[in-house]
């Protein structure tokens, strides 16, 4: 009898410790739900915990938003970051309120209807007519005219030169494709070369698209002469003329930047105010800077940014509205320049007094002499950038010939639109 | 009678709890899998339609697909060998009274305790021409080599097959290795008596002896091996090209970057079926095998 009845207990303890196990997260986020509404606190997703400005950003954005923000770090490895933030959104996840993506996931996301519209709570038209204009229409903008996302800085993939290279060259700057070509040329020497890259397959889109852009042609059409010229151009510079190397067909950013700081390119492409040049002591006029944008058939450059956007599925959107004006308003962009030199992305904060740097110098120039362009993408974003860098892997070793590139890389562009 | 009924009754209530988190976490997402495998799912398009065997058929017919195919198989066939071979060796080594042989063997199993995707991050710099350890330790011995081995799609596949080895291996020999000391050594002893030497006694005895046991892991290892992603996703990004870019890494990519989730079950559906009838032939070998 004993036997049976402690049998029969220890049954019912086992159910009763796994429905409770089962039941006790749905009790918690209930629990929070009733309480979700009203809460005046956000969980945000984000790229920038690991800055040192970060502690100090926080700080100001709660005391400035009044909100009290929780936060998440993002992956800092580019696949991994959008798989997590493609799952957060796509599995309506509530966890986080407020998330950071770049323009590969915002043309993905804009038009699924995971993210909040924000013009008419966050981004009124006093708001919205500060920032760049095609920028918003391009990147942030839905089918349905939804504005998804508050800037968060302005970008240029610009580029920057090591002027002890420039000088030995004989060279005061790059003014047009014959500079360009004879200052890869003359820095190429002794294991060195003229120019570097970051030609892994999903990195590379960001070069292909810059050339495509200056020599005039469109990354849409690859029956368009200027578009045939640039990708034959980054052909010659690997293979023709040997100014680049073949082998930073494997390198992202972290190897192309530390060869760059380890003085074997004279030039690259680059996102950014060269944080990574000051921390290795190799910033500065006379060593790696930014200059304008060379002019080929015209002078054009790319412009970024990462966005601040609101999951559809936040419990605490109230607050993160909140958020999302303050890191729209002059005192979030002036906070994001202080915390991470984050050139901010609204005209009149750029203008401001407390921004001041020779990087605002060059963005002015920049902003003057360019044509500012946000990068090509199709909705399909990933996938078509990554088959487009395996067509130009296959180019630049000699697996398939121009015409075939231009034939496929068309393709690509047909399949994704 | 009525008293066994009931024994088997409370017997299988405690079973349950097990039985329903394995149905909801293996059983479930099998059956959700293979209806979604039937189903064009692109969740950034919002398209979610019935297309019959149209993904599985596509999967035959997609470049990047048959690319991932020919990887993995050269992946897990030259691992493989390279598993059996080496980690014999290094069992047969471990396996020799010596001094410091208990340190020796922890030492071996270093790498295998390291998760795979550090090592994988750390093997990108290791094979870079300029910064990498490999090309250094190349060029003591030739000093003008050159060669960035992530950037070419044969040194790629060996760099990974190589990187593979380099972590898993010690494991496989220590596994081989507790098969080794089952042997007994009056064997050994007769067979000197007999005048056979260590190359016969190695291919008459000891091979033949854990013929089993390497066949059993073996099926282990490859399994493992058809299922891993991770060493690709940090060491080269499947590159160059879509060259190293393994089955698992495709279901990984299309599933959860490119969010065809349709597509990708398909393909994890077919990797299913390969793998049961892989490791359906290999535990027939394996009753077959006896010594």
């Amino acid at each position: 009898m004993k036997k049976r009845l402690l049998s029969f207990l220890t049954i019912i303890a086992a159910f009763t410790f796994i429905v409770a196990g089962c039941s006790s997260s749905s009790t918690g986020s209930s629990t929070k739900d009733s309480e979700g509404g009203s809460k005046n606190e956000i969980t945000l997703y984000t790229i920038q915990s690991t800055q040192p400005g970060f502690k100090e950003w926080l700080k100001k954005a709660e005391e400035k938003s009044g909100v009290k923000i929780n936060w998440v770090a993002a992956p800092t490895d580019s696949d991994t970051r959008q798989q997590k933030i493609s799952t957060i959104l796509s599995s309506g996840d509530s966890s986080v309120d407020v998330l950071e993506i770049n323009d590969e996931m915002a043309t993905s996301f804009k038009n699924a209807g995971w993210l909040d519209p924000l013009q008419d709570t966050v981004l009124t038209d006093d708001i919205l007519s500060q920032f760049p204009q095609g920028y918003m229409k391009d990147m942030l903008t839905s089918a349905k005219g939804d504005i998804i996302g508050v800037p968060g800085y302005s970008g240029y993939l610009g580029l920057w030169v090591d002027q002890k290279k420039l000088d030995e060259a004989g060279m005061k700057t790059i003014e047009n494709k014959d500079d360009f070509v004879k200052f890869m040329k003359a820095a190429t020497k002794d294991g060195q070369y003229g120019y570097g890259g970051s030609w892994e397959k999903t990195y590379v889109f960001n070069e292909i698209a810059t050339f495509v852009n200056l020599f005039g042609g469109d990354y849409y059409d690859w029956t368009n002469e200027g578009s045939r010229e640039a990708v034959k151009f980054m052909y010659d510079m690997a293979n023709t003329w040997k100014v680049t190397p073949v082998d930073q067909l494997a390198d992202k950013y972290e190897q192309m930047n530390q060869k760059f700081i380890d003085g074997k390119y004279g030039m690259v492409f680059m996102w950014g105010t060269g944080t990574d040049y000051r921390e290795a002591n190799r910033y500065g006029a006379d060593q790696i800077h930014m200059i304008n944008m060379p002019k080929f058939e015209k002078r054009a450059i790319f412009t970024d940014s990462w966005s601040y956007v609101l999951n559809s599925s936040s419990k605490n959107k109230e607050a993160a509205q909140k958020f999302l004006k303050y890191a729209a308003s002059e005192e979030g962009g002036l906070n994001g320049w202080e915390n991470f030199s984050r050139y901010p992305a609204r005209a009149d904060v750029a203008s401001n007094e407390a921004v001041q740097s020779d990087i605002k110098e060059v963005y002015t120039q920049i902003q003057e002499t360019n044509e500012i362009n946000g990068r090509p993408m199709l909705p399909q974003t990933m996938e078509f950038i990554n088959e487009m860098g395996t067509l130009f892997h296959n180019y630049i070793q000699d697996k398939i010939t121009l015409d075939e590139f231009c034939t496929k890389a068309q393709e690509a562009v047909d399949k994704y639109k | 009678m009525y008293a066994s009924k009931r024994y088997l009754i409370i017997a299988w209530l405690f079973v349950l709890p097990a039985l329903l988190i394995r149905f909801f976490t293996t059983v479930y997402p099998i059956f959700e899998t293979f209806r979604v495998s039937f189903f064009n799912v692109n969740l950034l398009r919002g398209i979610n339609e019935f297309v019959g065997f149209q993904n599985y058929i596509n999967i035959f017919q997609d470049p990047k697909m048959i690319t991932s195919i020919k990887f993995t198989v050269i992946f897990v066939v030259g691992s493989m060998i390279g598993h059996i071979v080496l980690g014999v060796g290094l069992a047969v080594i471990l396996n020799v009274k010596m001094a410091g042989q208990k340190v020796l063997r922890t030492i071996v199993l270093l790498p295998w305790a390291m998760p795979m995707v550090v090592i994988a991050i750390a093997s990108k710099w290791a094979f870079n021409n300029d910064y990498g350890i490999v090309n250094d330790f190349i060029r003591w011995f030739n000093p003008g080599f050159n060669l960035d081995w992530l950037v070419h799609t044969e040194t790629a596949w060996l760099a990974v097959i190589a990187v593979d080895l380099w972590k898993d291996v010690p494991f496989f020999a220590i596994l081989v290795l507790a098969g080794l000391q089952f042997i007994s050594t009056d064997m050994y002893e007769a067979a000197k008596i007999d005048g056979a030497g260590p190359i016969q006694t190695f291919f008459k005895i000891t091979l033949p002896l854990i013929s089993k046991n390497i066949l059993i892991l073996s099926i282990f290892f490859t399994m493992w091996r058809l299922t891993s992603f991770d060493i690709v996703y940090a060491m080269t990004s499947g590159g160059p090209g879509e060259d190293t870019a393994l089955i698992a890494y495709r279901i990984t990519t299309e599933a959860f970057t490119n969010l065809n989730t349709g597509y990708a079950a398909s393909i994890a559906i077919v990797l299913f079926i390969v793998m049961a009838i892989l490791s359906g032939l290999s535990m027939y070998g394996a009753k077959k095998v006896n010594y």
